[in-house]
Parts: structure tokens; C-alpha cells; sequence
């Protein structure tokens, strides 16, 4: 996983990460055919919360506060039954911080 | 009255957050050992148990358990030998090995507990991939991890849900009142 700056790639995540990461991903997809159905979107936040948190060290200052926002909105023991209404708000949140990344990056705000 | 079996059952928490402090041999062994004291259907000793404490085995167990969020020191997996769970002649259906693989986690997480240490079970991992990292044999299958440490001072919040049932509705005294009794399955 490479970061953009304004240079060139930087790379933000080490093998032995990624390799914890693919584990989780696999493994999860397999407990979660038997597993409640609200804990399908605990375990990918989870997932994107431990990829953030190795990835920050590494990162462009750019991303950083991306970053920092995906593991500040990640709680690992947040179900949507805790709360139905703020779960998908908080959801939405984050899903807003990622387009608005985006949206910045990409350069797309200077697009005519 | 034994208090301090009660103040133990009433002050567990499942521990999310563990230090790297070690967990000591004889402390690991204390916990290991009450699971002999832990009821068991017949006490036919279908139960299995398996320590993890090095760090790179930890780490492996980890990778493969999404239902891990703690570090733990160290690791106690339960598992059941269905073989010799078939040559008693169980029914697939039958529950009995895995309320006893639930009675073991019970008795050493009050262990645990009793003599200081945080500790938390967990069951969302790959059977099939935790199986081939602790090379168990044939027939012998991880069913519950126990995790071990020393509690951090900072813990994850609880698993809070709204409009659950309180604790007396989910009670019944005697025998209940039609009302109460739920659809039986029909059966074909």
C-alpha cells in the first residue's frame, strides 16, 4: 500500500502487516457464515481501524488525519443494536471524512 | 456462604485489553489446572487443552481469530476430540461437548480472575486455520480460546445494546403460564 505525495509513492504499510491484515479479512469471512449478522460490519471496521493504525506511521502527513479520523470512528465492540440510529450516522460519518479525502487527493475540487 | 467465590463471579469482566507484562509459569498452570475441577458431562475427558505463550504462535492464533482483540500473554485454547467424541457413540446433535467446553471457559476465567490476572474468551476464529497453526491432530478441533495478561488500565467499552429484556423478564419461576410459552416447532 503506497501513499501519494507530492513527489512520489511512499510506501505505508509493511509485509508482516499486510500479511495480519489478509489473515483477519480471510478468516473473518469465513466466522462470519456462522456469526450474527451485526457483527459483519464490526469485523470490517475493525479491519480498517488496524490497517489505519499501521499505515499512520508510515503515512504522508496528508493522510494522517485521515487516518487518525478511521480509528477514532472505529470502536471494536460497537454494535448497531447498542444504538441503531447513531451506529448508521457514525457510518455515514466516515464514510463522508473518506469521500472528502477523496475528493482532496484526487484533485478533484479543482476540477472545473 | 463462601463470599469470596461470589465477590470472584461478581467482579469478572471479559478483559479486552491486556500490558505486555508476562503471565508467570505458576500463574499459568493455576489456571490451567482448575479446568480439572470444572464440571463434565461423565467425566469422560473429551477435552483437549492447548498453551500458547510464545510470542510468534501468539501473534499466528491472533491473525486468524477476528474475534481477538486483546494481545494476550498467553493462551489457553479448549478443544474438543470429536473422535472420541464418536466412539462414545454421541449424536452429532447432541450439545453436551460444547457445554462442557462452555463449564471449562467459566472455571478458568473465574481462575483467571481469582488470582489477578484479565483474561477473555474467544470463539470468532477459523477452526480449520488455527487447527494447522497449532498442528492439533486428526479429530481434535479448537472450539474456545482463553486469552491471558494482565489487565491494561484502559479497556474498550462493553457490548451496549438498547431495549434488551431486563434481567427478571428473563426468569421463570415454576412452571409458566401459556401466555408465556413459545410456539413449539412444528414438526413434520
Amino acid at each position: 500500500m503506497t501513499a501519494e505525495t507530492e513527489d512520489e509513492p511512499v510506501r505505508v504499510l509493511e509485509e508482516g502487516d499486510g500479511v495480519e491484515l489478509l489473515a483477519y479479512l480471510v478468516t473473518a469471512a469465513r466466522t462470519q457464515v456462522d456469526e450474527a449478522a451485526e457483527y459483519a460490519p464490526m469485523r470490517l471496521l475493525t479491519a480498517a481501524g488496524r490497517l489505519a493504525e499501521m499505515a499512520e506511521p508510515n503515512a504522508s502527513a496528508r493522510m494522517r488525519p485521515l487516518l487518525r479520523d478511521i480509528r477514532q470512528g472505529c470502536s471494536e465492540t460497537a454494535v448497531q443494536a447498542g444504538d441503531p440510529a447513531g451506529y448508521v450516522e457514525r457510518l455515514d460519518a466516515l464514510c463522508r471524512t473518506v469521500a472528502e479525502y477523496l475528493v482532496r487527493s484526487l484533485g478533484l475540487d479543482r476540477s472545473p | 456462604m463462601n463470599d469470596a467465590a461470589l465477590d470472584a463471579i461478581r467482579t469478572r469482566r471479559v478483559v479486552r485489553a491486556l500490558t505486555d507484562a508476562p503471565v508467570g509459569h505458576d500463574q499459568l498452570r493455576t489456571v490451567l489446572d482448575s479446568a480439572r475441577y470444572a464440571p463434565h458431562a461423565g467425566n469422560r475427558r473429551l477435552h483437549r487443552y492447548v498453551v500458547a505463550t510464545q510470542p510468534s504462535l501468539l501473534r499466528a492464533m491472533r491473525m486468524v481469530s477476528p474475534g481477538m482483540l486483546q494481545r494476550p500473554m498467553a493462551a489457553i485454547v479448549i478443544c474438543v476430540d470429536w473422535a472420541q467424541v464418536h466412539s462414545y457413540g454421541f449424536s452429532p446433535a447432541n450439545p453436551g461437548p460444547y457445554i462442557d467446553v462452555g463449564t471449562a471457559a467459566a472455571t478458568l476465567l473465574l481462575a483467571a480472575h481469582s488470582i489477578g490476572l484479565g483474561a477473555g474468551p474467544v470463539t470468532s476464529f477459523s477452526r480449520t486455520a488455527l487447527a494447522a497453526i497449532l498442528k492439533l491432530p486428526a479429530g481434535v478441533r479448537p472450539e474456545l480460546i482463553v486469552c491471558l495478561g494482565h489487565a491494561a488500565a484502559e479497556q474498550p467499552p462493553a457490548m451496549r445494546r438498547q431495549g434488551g429484556p431486563r434481567w427478571d423478564d428473563l426468569i421463570q419461576w415454576e412452571r409458566g403460564s401459556a401466555r408465556s410459552v413459545p410456539d413449539a416447532p412444528s414438526r413434520g
